[in-house]
């Protein structure tokens, strides 16, 4: 296995712990579109706490949707799907989002509130386990206030804590979206092409930053991702969707290229790995 | 090809027709300038003008312009500052009415933040708000609140509220997808994507909004004075009736250069909001 990239900012305060650590289990989940496109056809996995789990495929493969069934994001048409405790598919309203405040998320376009300094960008993840009125003030109580100043330091973004998060680079802005996750002491966390929009450096970085809490805490983590080299180097199991089905699952490091050329259904190209980063 | 003829005895190439593209049909350009001309005509007959009076106009004008601003009479500008001072409050309070109003109604006409009957229901509103000229609303007002500048306010406040909700809400919908869907993947409320998602990316518009709102207000203020609601217009049509025209001259300069002065400061701080919220975002560091 090749040298990780150097974790940016090494040596920060460990993350703030995760209570649990949660299992996530679909069940036959097909997911139809209003327009008509079947995004999912009847998958069906079991994700083990504390697995560091890649969801491979082509744009278009579903992988998005998959990820977004977890949290209820995109509602499952059939079938059905738990989250620890939790059965998503069973809950709206104020249970479902109970359940998404444990459920952390990260994007491929960081979706942070770019004229929001970092530390109200942060406190997000605490929406779920406030009062209303303490986070629509923006007056965090001193506990939920620690918990997204111990998630910053733990990316090394402590020092951005009162910069707005639109002057902050790519990297900096996924990591500023880490720690809001973290802050909500979820139970998985979810990653849908976290590096996508960033150069190969920081993607390392990220991945790295990923690995890491996975490592530290014992946390879930489902990351999306369609470049091979990241997804053999930073996880252990890989599942492969194609065209909404699961094609693919197994151990993820000894992935061949044949596995991945099943997975695309095409042979492999230049652009399915990132290449060497830092 | 006049210099080539006078320089050099070359004999010019012979001339070949270039094979023209088929021109594209002009029967509708036609038949359409022909409706507009017959519409002018039909508009202009229905005026029953007195045309053998026109070429007196241009003489008549120049008239009144000499009589106003010849020699305008300054005796009154003191109370001129005065009923200036009280449009532009009139105009600040209407702003401020219309602004805290349709800022909640605006939101909740936008698509995904309120229920869609309810959208639907305010849009339908806005539209009929629209509609209704600032004066017509002023004339039905001074009805209930009688001769104040408190109608002129209270006109101002509820007829802009059409236009200034419609602009809050295109401002929401414009707003990108990304920070309101961490809002709700972190479990948070239709309220906390308001607060932490929507309303951030809008707020600088929003203020900018306000302002020309204020700039609009300051020049609707002096017409609706005309139907007596008070502030500068009302001392204008008065004066205007007693046929003083020194004094008509002199109020028509204030009232020029008092919007201009406004315009100018307005749209001076609107653009220093507009260009810092964007300056800042170009700014990004590595």
């Amino acid at each position: 296995m090749r040298t990780a990239a150097p974790h940016v900012g090494a040596g920060h305060a460990p993350a703030p712990t995760a209570r649990s650590s949660w299992p996530v289990e679909l069940d036959r989940v097909c997911v139809t579109y209003p327009n008509g496109t079947r995004a999912l056809r009847d998958v069906s996995l079991r994700v083990e706490p504390g697995e560091m789990v890649a969801v491979v495929g082509l744009s278009g493969s579903g992988k998005s949707t998959l990820i977004r069934t977890v949290n209820g994001l995109v509602p499952a048409t059939s079938g059905t799907v738990r989250v620890g405790p939790h059965q998503v598919t069973a809950l709206r309203g104020r249970a479902l989002r109970e359940v998404r405040g444990h459920v952390g998320m990260i994007f491929q376009g960081f979706n942070l509130a770019e004229r929001v300094d970092v530390l109200h960008n942060v406190l997000v993840g605490r929406f779920a386990h406030t009062p209303a009125w303490r986070s629509l003030l923006g007056r965090p109580s001193a506990a939920d206030r620690e918990l997204a100043l111990r998630a910053l330091d733990s990316v090394g973004m402590l020092e951005k804590v009162w910069t707005r998060a639109g002057s902050l680079s790519g990297g900096q802005k996924q990591r500023v979206a880490i720690a809001r996750a973290l802050t909500q002491e979820p139970g998985v966390m979810l990653a849908d092409e976290p590096v996508a929009s960033l150069d190969p450096p920081t993607a390392h970085a990220v991945m790295a930053d990923l690995r890491r809490i996975n490592a530290e805490q014992g946390l879930t983590v489902v990351v999306n991702i369609h470049l091979m080299d990241l997804a053999r180097q930073y996880t252990t199991r890989m599942i492969g969707l194609r065209a909404g089905e699961v094609v693919y699952d197994g151990p993820a490091p000894d992935a061949t290229d044949a596995d991945f050329e099943q997975i695309y259904g095409r042979p492999v190209q230049p652009r399915d790995v990132l290449g060497a980063g830092a | 090809m006049s210099a080539a003829t006078v320089t050099s005895p070359r004999v010019d190439p012979p001339v070949t027709r270039t094979a023209l593209p088929p021109r594209p049909s002009r029967l509708w350009p036609t038949l359409w300038a022909l409706v507009v001309g017959a519409v002018v005509l039909a508009a202009a007959a229905g005026l029953s003008i007195t045309w053998d009076e026109l070429p007196a106009l241009p003489g008549k004008v120049a008239g009144y312009l000499r009589l106003m601003f010849a020699d305008p009479s300054w005796d009154k500008l003191p109370r001129a500052l005065l009923e200036t001072w009280r449009s532009i409050s009139m105009a600040w309070t209407g702003a401020i009415l219309c602004v805290v109003a349709s800022l909640p109604l605006g939101l909740l006409a936008a698509r995904g933040v309120g229920p869609a009957w309810l959208r639907l229901g305010l849009r339908a509103c806005f539209a009929v708000l629209r509609a209704v000229p600032e004066v017509v609303l002023a004339l039905v007002l001074l009805t209930v609140t009688g001769l104040t500048p408190l109608t002129g306010a209270l006109a101002l406040g509820i007829a802009g509220i059409g236009t200034q909700a419609r602009w809050v809400y295109e401002a929401v919908e414009s707003v990108q997808e990304g920070a309101s869907q961490a809002v709700r993947a972190a479990g948070g409320t239709a309220a906390h994507v308001t607060r932490w998602a929507i309303w951030p990316a809008i707020s600088p518009t929003v203020l900018s909004f306000a302002l020309y709102r204020f700039e609009i207000n300051i020049r609707t203020s002096a017409v609706l004075g005309l139907v007596g609601a008070g502030g500068i217009g009302s001392m204008l049509s008065n004066y205007t009736n007693f046929r003083q025209w020194d004094t008509v001259g002199m109020l028509l300069i204030v009232v020029v250069a008092a919007t201009m002065l406004m315009d100018t400061v307005s749209g001076a701080i609107r653009r220093r909001i507009m260009e810092g919220a964007r300056v800042r975002d170009v700014g990004r560091g590595a």
